[in-house]
């Protein structure tokens, strides 16, 4: 916690800095989306990693999350694990022989 | 009692307590949210239907996100000019952040309200036509009415135990009647208005007479004095033939249909469902035949187009390729002249528009009178018309209310606690920290959001 006066006057700027990386990576977002890579999934991908990097920016830096108390990193490390179960849950419906693809194939 | 622990951190966590909370409230969030975008997965891996790509605006989007990002820069600042003691530009910070807020849910509220007034009709070879229903002079839309005419008699099914059929004209008849007050002649000659109590007494005599006959329900049989007409939306009725109508109470009418075609003023035309587009339905004579031409010249320009820019990619396999050539959007009422040329660095229908086509701000379009018969499917841009506009509603429409909530928060600590930034400021600076917080976290949904459903 940036807690001595010296150090969010240095913050101050920081965040500035940060939110005009994150309009920055907005516009690189709709850009990319507009380019086709040789699959529709490999958009996806790439637009998801930019997401990503900017939500880590927000994390880290706004919500000061390069420097907390241990305890709080505990309480996220659960939270991490539950997420990535929920994301892969999907991966059950591929055991379904008779599932439908879909129209554009994410992985392929 | 005093809260303990609001200024100082606690010994033991190294934190004061607000902030454990709203890490814990956050964690339990990042699950609500995560189920969402997990569900969001599983709809679009088993969409038997094309998945929208920049079908949304996205340029509002984009300024939303660029609002959003803002006010996510604002909040940390106004905590940091409690901080420093400087105060005056902690209420300027804050007021923008609650403004912003207030932008982006306007944007949102145009948003909803276009998709609301924009309609999705399937045909039956799997063409769907997108536009907007008929308005009145004074911007009302006129909604889809199956019109039914000289209707003479209606039958009215009373069962003696209550059944999940009862009559109840007065209910499900009567507004759908054009004369504000009918009258009918029943069965003895006696005239009456169809109202409450009216009714009551008709009901109660049938039942009485059916009990001492032994039957299970009665049949009452009312004749209009005047030749009625009536009109209701297919939702309102359970079903009609060329000379009767049943409506939701399970009264028919005898009657004759007056009309039945829906009315759109067609603004796309998105063949990718259909096997053959060019043969779609859509170009049949009685709709759109005289934009046929200008639909293949669209597809073929944007087929040889992709062909020449990406060489290697595979056109069948590329979404925004199958979108720009098979979903066509229309921009005038009248169909581009055939040997019109392809300019500049505009597409397709855009092209061809003409250019008076933008006067007065809007678009003209082409109106259609489908037949019921070729309609499968119809609904405005929400959660009835697909998976996608249902988890688009659900994600955005909980963003939403996590926006509000949040502004509602920030604004609090801006109004009723001044006193508090005069001689507590530190427990102020965390009560903005941790609102803040929560705050960051909706720019971070929103960070997610905007591409899955806008761009991707």
């Amino acid at each position: 916690m940036a807690d001595n006066i010296e150090e969010i006057q240095k913050s101050v700027k920081k965040y500035l800095i940060i939110g005009a990386l994150l309009i920055l990576f907005t516009g690189i977002t709709v850009w990319l989306s507009y380019v086709e890579l040789p699959t529709h999934g490999l958009n996806i991908l790439v637009g998801m990693i930019v997401a990503t990097f900017k939500a880590s920016l927000v994390a880290l830096i706004f919500m000061h999350l390069n420097h907390e108390r241990s305890v709080i990193y505990k309480v996220l490390a659960f939270t991490v694990v539950f997420a990535i179960v929920l994301f892969v849950l999907f991966y059950f419906s591929k055991m379904d022989p008779l599932i439908f693809d879909g129209f554009y194939k994410l992985s392929e | 009692m005093d809260i303990p622990y609001t200024v100082h951190a606690r010994p033991d966590t190294g934190l004061y307590n607000a902030k454990i909370g709203i890490w814990l409230f956050l964690a339990s969030e990042v699950m609500l949210f995560g189920g969402l975008f997990s569900a969001y997965i599983f709809l679009r891996l088993g969409a038997d239907y094309p998945w929208p790509v920049h079908d949304l605006d996205v340029t509002l989007g984009f300024w939303n996100t660029i609002v959003l990002i803002a006010s996510s820069v604002t909040v940390v600042m106004a905590w940091a000019s409690v901080k420093l003691r400087r105060y005056g530009q902690y209420k300027i910070y804050m007021a923008v952040t609650v403004i912003c807020a207030g932008v982006f849910m306007f944007n949102k509220s145009l948003e909803y309200k276009a998709k609301f007034k924009h309609y999705a009709v399937k045909l039956t070879d799997g063409t769907i036509l997108t536009g907007h229903m008929p308005e009145d002079d004074h911007h009302h839309t006129i909604p889809y009415q199956i019109k039914f005419g000289e209707i003479t008699e209606l039958s009215l099914t009373i069962p003696v135990k209550k059944s999940a059929i009862t009559a109840d004209p007065v209910g499900y008849v009567v507004p759908h009647i054009e004369d504000e007050s009918p009258k009918f002649k029943t069965a003895d000659g006696k005239e009456i208005t169809l109202d409450d109590a009216s009714f009551a007494e008709l009901s109660a005599a049938a039942i009485a007479k059916a009990e001492s006959e032994g039957k299970g329900s009665a049949t009452v049989k009312l004749t209009a004095v005047t030749p009625l007409k009536a009109a209701a939306k297919p939702s309102e009725i359970f079903g009609y033939t060329a000379d009767s109508i049943t409506f939701r109470d399970g009264t028919t009418a005898k009657g004759k249909l007056i009309d039945d075609k829906m009315t759109l003023l067609v603004d796309g035309i998105d063949a990718r469902g259909v096997a053959q587009p060019d043969k779609s339905l859509a170009f049949d004579h009685r709709y759109l035949g005289a934009w046929q031409p200008a639909f293949v010249a669209n597809r073929d320009h944007h087929i040889a187009e992709f062909e020449e820019k990406y060489p290697t990619r595979d056109k069948d396999k590329s979404a925004t390729l199958q979108k720009e050539s098979l979903f066509y959007k229309i921009h005038s009422s009248t169909p581009p002249a055939a040997d019109a040329a392809h300019g500049g660095d505009k597409h397709g229908a855009e092209a061809h528009a003409p250019a008076e086509g933008g006067h007065g701000g809007g678009h003209d379009y082409p109106t259609v009178v489908i037949d019921k018969k070729d309609i499968t499917f119809f609904s405005n841009f929400t959660p009835k018309l697909n998976t996608y506009y249902a988890i688009y509603f659900t994600l955005t429409g909980l963003h939403g209310l996590h926006v509000v909530a949040g502004a509602l928060v920030l604004l609090y600590f801006l109004v009723f606690n001044g006193r508090m930034l005069r001689e507590d400021p530190e427990h102020l600076a965390n009560r903005v920290e941790v609102g803040g917080l929560f705050w960051h976290f909706v720019d971070l949904v929103w960070i997610f959001l905007f591409p899955l459903l806008y761009l991707l």
